[in-house]
């Protein structure tokens, strides 16, 4: 199973915003694109979930074409920075939301999602409303109404952007923990170097609407333009001197 | 905590309010007070009046609440539904202009300019006549009214239930309509509030064969007939505290989404 795009292409205006886009992704893995802020980033991932349009370009889905199927059947879930809950649903209401699309049976309904709110963390906040949840708990409820319907391939538009950096790294684990277990495959999207280490199997960097894939970690990290090698040299120069500083005189 | 001051204004703006209402119960329930009496007598006279008596007010009354409920249902309805198209790109931005032109002429101007075209198709007169006269306001007012509702936030709210697998209609009824519910509440009373209380255009494009509530009151005023009116002023103001009460979660707080 593999999920592949080519050549996608995109324009606002008269300004290019994605220039024959494409790469590809194993199932069950994660694929971390890296890139500032306006590469064209989150226009990728809302083309992808059919939310937006392309001019050309092919998305593919173990061999199957999937540019003229609906947004809401392509099982494509497009998760963005904000958790956007529907606020007039409780918790509970909100992470089951796809099931219920689905018209499941109200026990499978019960178990599914009890067993999500578990895995997620969120064990006795189900009768509370997304006003009365903090942040990341938010998040969580986003994540989980995503997973729950096991979506093809999840869509992640810098999630925990907006998260402090003790929440962020908590979500970081949770995400990489739960994606393993349910077998998940996804496309992350994030402008911290460090973030696409830590949750990414694969990666690839995304800049002016060209996205370049890596086939190792060691081609991701040497690369220049993803600011990796800068940043450690920084550190390791920073560990230098505080090793010579503590050095008796 | 609030000052003695504030406290004192507050119980003073209360107090202004309360008045009238107080002049209207002494009004309706004690018209007579003659000298040297030290205080006046009841008498139900009015209330047996309009209630089945000579002055019978029951066909107004219904008049008013089946053109107010249908009026308020009906221009926010037409107004969510419009100003979504118009938000979609469907309806250009003429109809935005368009929707002003009601309020740039009172409603006696707009009501003379509507009757005759009304009377020339017949509709003068009638309680359908008069329906769609105070729709040519509400509506426009309705579809001025949801303008501000269609944000990037509510577009996010769909493309989120679409990615998760809603159709169109799912997510109308399963994120756009609870949504809208407080807006949609406030709107429909707004509206309910301008046909409940509507004089001028009533009056012209029913040709007085369409009693309403408001009608009667101003009738009763211009008779001098201060008891009648304060008893009909109190039934016209009964619908409207009574649906204040029942929304009065949406309607009293600032009851938005923000999530």
């Amino acid at each position: 199973m593999k999920f592949e795009v080519r050549d996608i292409t995109k324009h606002y205006g008269q300004q290019p915003v994605l220039r024959g886009t494409g790469l590809s992704l194993k199932a069950r893995r994660c694929l971390s694109i890296l890139g500032p802020s306006g590469c064209g980033k989150s226009t990728l991932l809302k083309v992808l979930a059919g939310l937006e349009t392309a001019e050309s370009g092919r998305i593919l889905f173990d061999g199957q074409s999937l540019e003229k199927v609906p947004a809401r059947r392509r099982g494509l879930v497009y998760l963005s920075q904000e958790p956007l809950l529907f606020p007039y649903l409780n918790v509970f209401e909100n992470i089951s939301f796809g099931l219920r699309l689905q018209k499941r049976p109200a026990q499978e309904i019960r178990q599914r999602t009890g067993e999500l709110i578990e895995a997620l963390g969120l064990e006795g906040m189900s009768e509370k409303m997304p006003a009365a949840l903090s942040g990341g708990q938010r998040q969580r409820v986003a994540f989980g109404r995503a997973l729950i319907i096991h979506p093809r391939v999840l869509l992640l538009d810098e999630p925990f952007g907006a998260l402090d950096a003790q929440t962020r790294s908590e979500m970081q684990k949770l995400f990489m923990q739960i994606s393993s277990r349910e077998g998940i495959t996804s496309l992350f999207v994030t402008h911290d170097a460090r973030e696409a280490l830590v949750v990414g199997h694969q990666w690839a960097f995304m800049e002016k609407g060209r996205l370049r894939q890596y086939e190792t970690t060691a081609a991701f990290m040497a690369d220049p333009a993803t600011g990796l090698p800068q940043e450690m040299r920084f550190w390791q120069g920073l560990q230098e001197e505080q090793k010579q500083n503590q050095d008796p005189i | 905590m609030k000052s003695l001051g504030a406290y004192l204004a507050l119980w003073l703006q209360g107090l202004l309010y309360a008045l009238p209402f107080v002049v209207v119960l002494l009004l309706a329930g004690m018209p007579y007070w003659p000298f040297p009496q030290l205080w006046p007598g009841w008498s139900f006279q009015a209330w047996s009046l309009l209630w089945g008596g000579s002055d019978n007010v029951v066909p107004a009354f219904l008049h008013s609440l089946v053109l107010a409920l249908s009026v308020g249902a009906l221009a926010t309805l037409g107004g969510f539904l419009s100003s979504r198209a118009l938000q979609q790109g469907q309806l250009g931005g003429w109809a935005r202009r368009w929707a002003y032109f009601p309020f740039l002429l009172t409603p006696v101007i707009y009501a003379l300019l509507l009757q005759y075209f009304f009377t020339w198709l017949g509709w003068g007169g009638s309680l359908g006549g008069v329906l769609l006269a105070q729709l040519f306001i509400t509506y426009p007012f309705a579809f001025l009214f949801f303008q501000g509702f269609w944000t990037r936030r509510v577009q996010d709210l769909e493309n989120a239930a679409i990615t998760l697998g809603a159709h169109q209609g799912q997510v109308f009824w399963r994120v756009l309509w609870p949504y809208a519910r407080p807006a949609l509440v406030t709107c429909f009373f707004q509206t309910f509030l301008i046909s409940w209380f509507e004089y001028g255009l009533t009056s012209v494009i029913g040709l007085g064969k369409v009693p309403t509530l408001a009608l009667a009151v101003f009738q009763y005023l211009s008779e001098a007939n201060p008891a009648l009116a304060a008893a009909a002023g109190l039934l016209l103001i009964a619908p409207p505290l009574f649906l204040l009460w029942l929304n009065k979660r949406i309607l009293l707080t600032a009851a938005v989404y923000e999530v």
